[in-house]
C-alpha cells in the first residue's frame, strides 16, 4: 500500500486544444461561402417565329379583333463610355388590331401611350389591367382554378393537387371557345432588355399563351413618332 | 499553516463541439456548392416571375456584353465519368474541330486547324469569345494574359446582322459547331429550347440582344431560353 502511494503519477491530459481547428475550419467555411453560388437564375423560355417569308404572312392571319400590338421604347443613357438603356425611362405603346392611320397627319391613330412603370389601383402595372381585360375570360378562369387549387379540391395530396392545376391552367390558357387575345410584341432598338423581359413576363402572369416577338415597322413607328409630337403640343 | 488547497479553475473552453459544429457546416457547403464560373463581363440579369432553373448540363449560353461583345460558354452532360454520356470537355474540343471545319469551308484559302495540346487547353475553358483566327494565338497565351484578352476591344465573337443561313457569321457557325457536336444530349436540348440560353445585362439596349436573337432565328434555332433573376410577384 504504501509503496502504490508512493509512485503517484501525476495524471495526463488527454484532452487536445481544438482552437486551431476550429480557426482552420472557420476559415474554410468562409472561403467556401464566397465562392458558391447559392440562388441559381432561372430562364424565360421563348420561341420566335421562322424568319422564312411564307410562314410569317400566315402567322400574320391573326384575327384583328384579337390581336393586341404591344411596342416598348426606352431611352439610352450613356454609363461609362458604353450605351445603356435605363430601364426605369421605359415607355409603352399600344394599339388593338389593325394600325388605323387614316388620320395620321392630324396625329390621329388608335395608338395609345403609358408609361413603363406606371401604376394602376395597387401596385400592378398599368399594362397588367390593360392585357388582363382582354384576357378576361381566361383569367377568371385560371383564377377560379387557383382557388380551387388552394381549397385542394382536385386532390388532397399535395403533389396531384398541384399537377392537375397546371394541366387545367393549360387546358383553360389553349381553350379555343374562350376569347383569347394574341400579342405582338415589339420592341424599338432604344428599349431595355429589363422591360422587354418584363412584357414578356406579364404574358405569364395573365394566362396569355399566343404571344411573338417581332420587329418594329414603319408604321409603327410613324404612329410613335406622331403621338409624341401630339404629346408635346399639349 | 491551514492545508486549505484552492482549486484553480479551468479557464480553457472545450472546443470539441464547436470543432463538431464548423466540420459539419464545412461539409454541408463542400457538398452542396458549385463554384462561381469565371465570366469574361459581370452582368445583371433582369427580374422575372419565371421559376425554370437554369439547367447545369447539356447548355451553351450565350453571354452578352452591355457593348454588344459576345462570349460563349458550353456545358456537356454532367456526368463525365459514364462512358455513354459526353462530359463539357468532349463536346467543347469536338465543337473546336467542327467550328474549324465550318470556318475552312467557307473561306477558301483559310486553314485553320488545332493541335491536341490546343484542343485540351481549349476544352478546359468554361467562356471564349475571340475571332477564330485569334482562337490559336488566345489559346497559347497564360492564363491572365488569356482573361485580359477576353477584356479588349476586339474580343468577342464576331457578329453582325445576318439572314443568309448559307453564309452564317462566326457566332452562327460556333451555335450549329455546339449543335453536331458529339452529345446528342445537347443536341436534344437545343432543338428543344432549353438547350440555348441567353445572358444578357438589364440594361443592355434591346437592339444588341435583337442580332443575337435574329441570328438564332436565322440558323432555325428559334426556340431558346432568356436567363433571368428570380422575382417574387403577388398575384
Amino acid at each position: 500500500m504504501a509503496i502504490k502511494s508512493k509512485s503517484r503519477q501525476k495524471k495526463f491530459d488527454t484532452r487536445i486544444d481544438f482552437t486551431p481547428m476550429v480557426d482552420m475550419n472557420m476559415l474554410l467555411i468562409t472561403f467556401f461561402m464566397l465562392c458558391t453560388t447559392m440562388i441559381k437564375s432561372q430562364t424565360l423560355q421563348i420561341a420566335l417565329p421562322t424568319n422564312e417569308k411564307v410562314e410569317k404572312e400566315e402567322q400574320n392571319k391573326v384575327k384583328q379583333s384579337e390581336a393586341v400590338t404591344i411596342i416598348i421604347d426606352g431611352k439610352i443613357v450613356e454609363k461609362n463610355g458604353v450605351q445603356t438603356s435605363d430601364p426605369t425611362e421605359g415607355m409603352l405603346y399600344y394599339y388593338d388590331g389593325m394600325p388605323e392611320i387614316d388620320n395620321l397627319a392630324q396625329g390621329e391613330s388608335n395608338m395609345k401611350q403609358i408609361e413603363f412603370g406606371a401604376k394602376t389601383g395597387g401596385a400592378y402595372p398599368a399594362i397588367r389591367e390593360i392585357l388582363q381585360e382582354r384576357n378576361k375570360e381566361v383569367v377568371l378562369k385560371v383564377a377560379d382554378l387557383k382557388k380551387q387549387w388552394k381549397e385542394q379540391a382536385f386532390s388532397k395530396d399535395e403533389k396531384k393537387n398541384d399537377s392537375i392545376f397546371q394541366a387545367k391552367r393549360k387546358q383553360a390558357m389553349n381553350d379555343s371557345t374562350l376569347k383569347r387575345p394574341v400579342v405582338i410584341i415589339k420592341a424599338t432598338p432604344n428599349a431595355s432588355y429589363a422591360n422587354v423581359v418584363s412584357v414578356l413576363d406579364e404574358m405569364q402572369i395573365n394566362s396569355i399563351n399566343r404571344y411573338q416577338i417581332d420587329r418594329i415597322n414603319d408604321v409603327d413607328s410613324a404612329m410613335m413618332i406622331m403621338l409624341q409630337g401630339k404629346n408635346l403640343k399639349k | 499553516m491551514g492545508k486549505v488547497k484552492i482549486k484553480k479553475k479551468e479557464t480553457r473552453i472545450d472546443m470539441t463541439a464547436m470543432s463538431d459544429v464548423t466540420v459539419l457546416l464545412l461539409t454541408f457547403f463542400m457538398l452542396t456548392s458549385t463554384f462561381l464560373q469565371k465570366e469574361p463581363v459581370q452582368v445583371i440579369t433582369p427580374p422575372s416571375v419565371s421559376e425554370e432553373k437554369v439547367p447545369v448540363a447539356n447548355l451553351l449560353s450565350v453571354l452578352v456584353s452591355p457593348e454588344g461583345k459576345v462570349y460563349l460558354e458550353v456545358l456537356g452532360s454532367q456526368d463525365s465519368t459514364d462512358n455513354k454520356k459526353f462530359g463539357s470537355e468532349n463536346v467543347r474540343a469536338h465543337m473546336l474541330q467542327n467550328m474549324a471545319e465550318q470556318y475552312n469551308a467557307l473561306h477558301p484559302g483559310a486553314n485553320i486547324s488545332f493541335t491536341k495540346e490546343e484542343l485540351a487547353k481549349f476544352s478546359k475553358l468554361n467562356a471564349f469569345g475571340v475571332p477564330i483566327t485569334a482562337m490559336k494565338q488566345w489559346l497559347n497565351m497564360e492564363t491572365e494574359d488569356r482573361d485580359k484578352a477576353l477584356q479588349q476591344k476586339d474580343a468577342g465573337i464576331p457578329i453582325n446582322m445576318n439572314e443568309d443561313p448559307n453564309k452564317p457569321n462566326e457566332f452562327q457557325m460556333w451555335v450549329r459547331a455546339a449543335y453536331n457536336s458529339i452529345d446528342p444530349e445537347l443536341q436534344e436540348a437545343i432543338l428543344k429550347g432549353t438547350g440555348i440560353a441567353i445572358k444578357a445585362d438589364q440594361t443592355t439596349p434591346y437592339s444588341v440582344v435583337n442580332v443575337v436573337m435574329d441570328n438564332l432565328q436565322t440558323i432555325k434555332f428559334n426556340k431558346f431560353t432568356l436567363m433571368t433573376a428570380l422575382k417574387s410577384e403577388e398575384e
